[in-house]
């Protein structure tokens, strides 16, 4: 699916998601302070950082939750910051995974998923929920369906979370880290789920502490401090033979 | 101690008022605050989404209208209303009384509701309007349909207390004089109690008041129960430990 879908978008080559100059202020507190990078189709990109990095701002700029202050940042092909864009037809198409979760309590497991569905892409009930079973079923959720969100361990939350969003059938999926509220012996279930959607070919950009799963599943590692891209590159070597000091001092911290 | 009985629970009194409370008196307090209530939380939602604009304009008429709609008192407004509308000849219910009563008290009402509402659509966590917003819902559609549901719960209680004040401001409709047929639970004891000197009707009114107010109370405790658990289908709650934490992907 992910890769028909993406046949339909962008030609080779082009970055999927394209950031230039982004910055973003709350007033006098600079938060990002000019912010430049791509990611490519079918890449995973892994964001880490201390804490008040701006790492979650700039993510939650990639779909314009935030407002970005200043900069350009396309989304297969389409410029977001453009004022003319419909942002909720974008959005529709750009999957997004937060830290709390943020299901909809009011509603039950499967009525969380055929929301947007149903009020976004306009599909009928019948069909709403027959897609949304098939992706709680691919999740192993498939017997909360009827379950309300509360009755839900954390973990089986996330992955309710990463259903309403794949649901969509998104270009591109956003994590904002998506296994720190987690208790510890949840967040494997949820990184298992994250590892197979990357390999399945899935964009992903993912804000995370998880430096085992950066090591692991994604292509690239962004480095953020202070606002900005402190260092990137290749997973690998980024982590293990970082070349500034506040990488290795952040990496010795965490590790 | 007599005297005292006499006065406020006469049997006799209360029966022979009774019919007219039931018969005319309940029937015209319901109407009033029902259709009250009904135009005060629709006027008072639209008035909460004006609180809640980023624009300095929108809001501001909106919280001139609450402000001074809560701090008059009710017996000014259905004055206002109800005697001052129609000596403007100013007259979109003719002369029945009992239209420009429901106009006053949802007035009032709305102001009330706009606050109630607005605190209830500030208590949802701004993270649902977030997942909302990143799914492509609009903004209406993520108040409608994720942040206004949640919203309402959280300030149910607050509501059945405005309802209870819309029930009991009904009885202000008084002022306006009322024929037979139009008489509500207050004007009906009223007009018995300066007939009789004899308080007992006003204390069966009040009985009426209560038969209406108190239940009103449990039904809408009710209502959040049921809400709050979901619809008793499969009450079963899943085991909280995941089966086996299946996650085998393939989007």
């Amino acid at each position: 699916m992910t890769a028909a879908t993406r046949g339909t978008t962008g030609t080779a080559g082009e970055p999927l998601i394209s950031v230039r100059g982004l910055t973003k202020s709350y007033g006098t507190v600079e938060v990002l302070r000019g912010v430049d990078f791509d990611v490519a189709p079918s890449e995973v990109v892994c964001v880490i950082g201390p804490s008040g990095s701006g790492k979650s701002t700039m993510l939650k700029c990639i779909n314009l939750l935030d407002a970005p202050t200043g900069g350009e940042i396309s989304v297969s092909g389409v410029t977001l910051t453009d004022p003319k864009v419909d942002v909720d037809a974008v959005r529709a198409r750009i999957g997004m995974v937060f830290q709390h979760f943020n299901l909809f309590p009011h509603k039950s497991v499967r009525a969380n998923v055929t929301l947007a569905l149903r009020h976004v892409r306009r599909l009928g009930r019948a069909e709403a929920d027959a897609l949304a079973d098939e992706q709680l079923d691919r999740l192993g959720l498939a017997h909360l369906a009827e379950q309300r969100p509360a009755n839900l361990s954390g973990g089986q939350q996330q992955r309710v979370a990463i259903a309403r969003a794949l649901a969509m059938r998104p270009e591109v999926m956003l994590f904002d880290e998506a296994t720190s509220a987690l208790d510890p012996e949840l967040v494997k279930g949820v990184l298992a789920v994250m590892r197979d959607l990357a390999s399945s070919g899935m964009t992903m950009l993912v804000v995370t502490h998880e430096i085992g799963f950066a090591r692991e599943v994604a292509d690239r590692v962004l480095f953020m401090d202070g606002g900005v891209i402190a260092e990137q590159g290749p997973a690998r070597e980024v982590l293990e033979r970082p070349r500034t000091e506040r990488l290795r001092a952040f990496l010795s911290q965490v590790l | 101690m007599g005297d005292f009985l006499h006065t406020f629970f006469d049997v006799h009194e209360m029966w022979s008022v009774l019919p007219e409370l039931l018969g005319e008196g309940l029937r015209n307090t319901l109407l009033i605050a029902a259709l009250a209530i009904v135009f005060g939380l629709a006027f008072g939602m639209l008035l909460a989404v004006l609180l809640l604009s980023k624009r300095r304009l929108v809001r501001l008429p909106a919280r001139i209208y609450v402000d001074v709609f809560r701090g008059l008192p009710a017996i000014v407004t259905v004055s206002l209303v109800g005697l001052g509308l129609p000596a403007a000849h100013l007259r979109p219910f003719g002369r029945s009384p009992l239209g420009y009563a429901v106009l006053a008290v949802g007035l009032i009402s709305a102001a009330y509701c706009a606050e109630i509402f607005r605190s209830g659509i500030q208590s949802v966590p701004p993270g649902q309007v977030q997942a909302g917003r990143s799914l492509g819902l609009s903004y209406l559609k993520t108040m409608r349909l994720v942040v206004v549901p949640q919203g309402i719960r959280n300030v149910l209680p607050a509501l059945t207390g405005q309802f209870i004040v819309d029930v009991k401001e009904s009885s202000l409709v008084y002022l306006l004089g009322l024929a037979v047929g139009q008489r509500e639970l207050y004007f009906i004891a009223q007009e018995h109690q300066a007939a009789s000197y004899n308080s007992s009707s006003l204390v069966a009114a009040g009985l009426c008041y209560l038969v209406i107010t108190i239940p009103l109370t449990y039904l809408v405790n009710w209502l959040d129960r049921r809400m709050r658990t979901g619809r008793p289908r499969v009450a079963a709650p899943a085991p909280a430990v995941p089966a086996g934490e299946k996650t085998e992907v393939s989007a």
